[in-house]
Parts: C-alpha cells; structure tokens; sequence
C-alpha cells in the first residue's frame, strides 16, 4: 500500500506516453512534433533524447516491449516505425526512423502495437483503422484498412491476446470487434468467444451504451473474453460476448477517456475527474469500487505533494519560499498568495493529477495481475500508481462538487 | 520505344508456348514478376486448371504481378473458346516504386504476349471473380 510516485515532466500537457520492456525510459508526446524519451537517474526522470521526424503533433505512441521498437502516429497522415540501430560514423545506437504510409487523408489518432509485436493498428480520422505489417519481399510496412461499417473517427483500439481480433472505439458511438486477420503474418486463431474462421474485415461485434456517446476508451480484459468501453455519456459498459451480456455503470462523475484491465475481474479507468476510479465484477455483474487517489490525506505545507522528489536538492533552491514562487510560476499566477500552503488550494486540486487523465497503462505486474499503473495528464505529470491502495469515493471529491 | 525493363528470350519462349497449349478445359494461369533489382522480368509460376478465386488466392496481396490467363469461355451459343487474357494484377497496397515500374513496363509486356484483352485489377482478390471476368470479356 505505497503512496503514488508522481513526476512533473513538464509544463505543457502530455499526449500519450509509453514505457519500455524494462520501465528504466519512457517516450513522451509533450504535444508537439517531437517524441521525448525522458531516462530514469535515481529517483529522477530526465531528456535523454527527442526524436524529430512528423510534422504535426504526435497523437500516440507505442513502445513494443519484446523488440524494442517505438511507433508513433501523428496528426499528419503518417506513422514512424522508431529502431534502435548503431550509427555508422560514432558506434553509438541511435533512433531511426522508418516512414509508413499510411494512405489515408486524415490525422491519426492513436497506435498501439498487437501483441506478438509483428503488426500494428492506426485508429484515424479518416473513418478506417490501418493495420500495418511487414512485408519483407519489399522491405516496406504495408498497410491495409479496416473500414466497414465505421461511420466516423476511430477514437482508441485494443489488440486481443491471440494477436488477431482488435476491439475500436469510435466517435459514432460504437464500441466493434474487428478481425484484423493478415495472411501472411498470422496462422489461424483458434476459435475464441468472439467467433471462427474469421476473415479481414468481419466484425464480431458491434456494442453502444444506452444513451450513446463517443466510446473513448475500449480494452480486452487478459483473457479476450470480455470487453470493456468507456463512453461519453459517463458509462463503463463490460461485454461478455458469449451471453450477450452487457453491464453498464452509470456514473454521476464526468466521462472517462482511458481505461486499462488490471486483472480478470477488475479495471481501472481515469478521465476528466483526474482520478483513477477501479471497477471490479465479474459475468455476474459489476460495481465501482473506489479511487487510487487517496484525496482525504493532509495536504503537506509548501504543496510538496506536487513533486514527487522531495529532498534530491539541497541548498538554496529548496526553501520554502522558493518553493511558493516556484508553484505560482507553473500556476501562472502573477503573485503568490501569501498565506503559505492553505491559501494555494483556491486553484489547486485535492487530486493528485491537476488536469485531465488522458493515458492510462499498465506499468507493472503480469498482464493478469497488474501491480501498478502508470497516468499521465493534460496537467504535464507523470504519476505511478498501487493498484491495490484504493480508497472509497466519499462525498469531498477532488474535482467534483457533488450535491 | 524505351525499355525500363528487360524481357529475356526465355520469357518470350514461355510465352509462345504457353500461347499454342492445347486446352481441352478449364483455365489456366502463367504469372510473371518484375525484379526491380535485376530490371528483368521473370516467370514465377504457372497453374494448369486453377478456378479465378483460387488464382486470386495465390496472388500476392501487396506486389504487382502480370498474369496471362487462357480463360475458358462458355458462349450463351453453346461454344467454348480460350480467349487469351492479360490480367494487370497492382494492388494499391504494393512497394510505390514497384508498382511505378510495373506500369511502365506493361505495354511492352502486353506488346511482346501479344495480347489485345487487358483487364485490371487494382484491389486486391476482390476484385478477381468469375463473375468480373465474365462481365469484362463481354465488353472486350
């Protein structure tokens, strides 16, 4: 039961973040045209590197673990396959980067590589999912599209264990399981709750929630047998395919927009109440269960909360009043309050994350048992959370103002 | 007229011959490749009695082939005649630079085969049935 590891990576929101098969660096999208791969010295996280290459904002990023290679998808129509090569001249291993064509006319929005890491997916503005593998006869990336029956921008995906069913959550309010079977790449599933014999292109299922909105976040549970989206008309709906069953909690909280399974009965979604907020159930049905974020705790003098290093630095640039300057700089406030700590709270959350959660992944643990999980923000911070510290949701809530 | 790809004699002889086959039934399928390396064509396989989806399942699905198919033609009359046809098989999903030279090369290719029938399919095994070989041999 550990308190949250939190960083403050930088000021600007984060888009998207992914860790490597080790956790010792992450790859960053600090909403620019740039990837940052920030090193893990000490308790610290630092640049280590940017890699240029797109030339709009980078939507998404992807780290395959196992072959250590980044992809990233970008608001300019096109994907970059990241490698890790010695550069000719110095020895030394530097990124290259390697163009995918993607062939569609509008921005991607989220990547995420399958499971045996030899294919990848691109959800995209442009009503299709690409799903891209490597052909080697040519030596290029070749891309093929998933495009009936999606009506609008694909917002999220999530790859099934089997490496070829792919969950998509789109804008026009359908959550769909799609086969994104390639022939050359993949020798045939056996048959999984989702179906058989299954073609490229064949949708398996296709889910809403009641009252409709975008489906934001979807994600198999670590078996495949369950899906569960997030919408948002701030629901949660969990599928079991083989019923058809569908479980949705209505919340009474702002919509979430990622969610990420911690084992095979509980998960774990984030979104604009800037909290984590763990579900847990089963084929017999689910429920909330409560937040990572513990936000009754004693806000500490100085709001030292807020970075995550206390006691790295020592001398001059620790001293409270420092620290006040310091904290109305990154607030934007043009003078400091002068009571110190209880005044600062006027603008400052009682969460940990001070803005939107918009990435949420699995950090550690096995895929069926996750011990941690790592959030990042449109607030800049990089925040690790227990999975097992939860606390109930009582009625002083960070964000919300419940009546 | 300038050549980007070299067809070597052999080719040439295989085509001949694959030309003045005598057919009794069914249809049968010679494919060619462009090697964008060697800038040469060269043949790569040839089916005797295959079905059009069968061929299409054969086909690469992200590289430009050339296919001369003597395709047996069943007439409303009772006929039966082997057209011969050339199939310009280019999904879009193919190597841009390959799929460059492939179109380059064609109307040569189609000039040495000799053949007047020229159907394209562009999307893959979609787009290669019985049924669109049929409707386009009707128009040809």
């Amino acid at each position: 039961m550990s308190a949250p590891e939190i960083h403050s990576l930088s000021a600007t929101p984060i888009t998207s973040h992914s860790f490597n098969g080790d956790r010792s660096q992450v790859a960053v999208s600090l909403n620019s045209n740039d990837v940052t791969i920030y090193s893990r010295q000490g308790k610290d996280w630092n640049v280590t590197e940017t890699l240029s290459e797109h030339d709009k904002l980078i939507t998404s990023i992807d780290w395959a673990p196992n072959s250590n290679r980044i992809v990233t998808a970008s608001q300019d129509r096109n994907a970059y396959v990241w490698q890790e090569t010695p550069d000719p001249q110095t020895g030394k291993l530097v990124w290259k980067p390697t163009l995918v064509l993607l062939r569609i006319n509008r921005a991607a929005t989220f990547v995420r590589w399958s499971p045996n890491e030899d294919k990848f997916a691109v959800a995209t503005g442009a009503r299709a999912i690409a799903v891209c593998s490597y052909d080697s006869e040519n030596n290029w990336w070749v891309s093929r599209h998933l495009k009936k029956p999606i009506r609008s921008t694909v917002l999220s995906l999530d790859w099934h264990p089997n490496n070829v069913l792919l969950a998509a959550g789109s804008a026009d309010m359908k959550a769909r399981v799609f086969s994104a079977y390639i022939k050359d790449v993949d020798s045939r599933p056996p048959p999984s709750v989702w179906g058989e014999r299954l073609p490229f292109n064949t949708v398996c299922g296709e889910y809403g929630s009641p009252s409709g909105g975008w489906v934001h976040a979807v994600g198999f549970s670590p078996s495949g047998d369950v899906l569960a989206f997030a919408s948002h008309d701030s629901t949660i709906s969990i599928v079991y395919p083989s019923g058809p069953v569908i479980y949705t909690i209505k919340l009474n909280s702002l919509p979430y927009v990622t969610l990420s399974w911690t084992s095979e009965d509980s998960l774990i979604a984030a979104g604009h109440d800037c909290q984590p907020i763990v579900f847990s159930g089963s084929a017999g049905g689910w429920h909330l269960v409560g937040t990572l974020d513990d936000t009754s705790a004693a806000k500490q003098s100085g709001g030292t909360r807020g970075f995550g290093v206390a006691g790295s630095q020592v001398g001059r640039l620790n001293s409270a009043a420092f620290h006040t300057f310091r904290q109305a700089d990154s607030r934007g406030t043009s003078s400091p309050t002068s009571a110190a700590g209880s005044g600062s709270t006027d603008t400052e959350l009682l969460t940990v994350h001070q803005n939107t959660i918009t990435s949420i992944r699995p950090f550690s643990g096995t895929a069926d048992r996750v011990a941690q999980v790592s959030t990042t923000g449109v607030d800049g911070r990089l925040v690790i959370w227990d999975v097992n510290n939860v606390t109930e949701l009582t009625g002083k809530m960070g964000a919300l103002r419940l009546h | 007229m300038s050549h980007t790809v070299d067809i070597p004699q052999a080719l040439k002889d295989s085509l001949r011959n694959f030309r003045f086959a005598r057919r009794n039934a069914g249809h049968a399928a010679m494919v060619v490749r462009v090697n964008k390396q060697k800038l040469v064509m060269e043949e790569v396989d040839t089916f005797d009695d295959i079905s059009p989806e069968d061929l299409a399942d054969e086909l690469p699905e992200n590289s430009p082939r050339y296919v001369l198919l003597s395709y047996e033609l069943a007439h409303p009359d009772g006929r039966k005649s082997f057209p011969l046809v050339l199939i310009n098989w280019a999904p879009t999903s193919s190597e841009i630079g390959l799929l460059t030279l492939h179109a380059s090369a064609f109307l040569d290719f189609q000039n040495t085969a000799d053949v007047s029938k020229v159907i394209e399919v562009r999307d893959g095994a979609e787009g290669l049935t019985k049924q669109v070989i049929d409707s386009k041999l009707k128009v040809l």
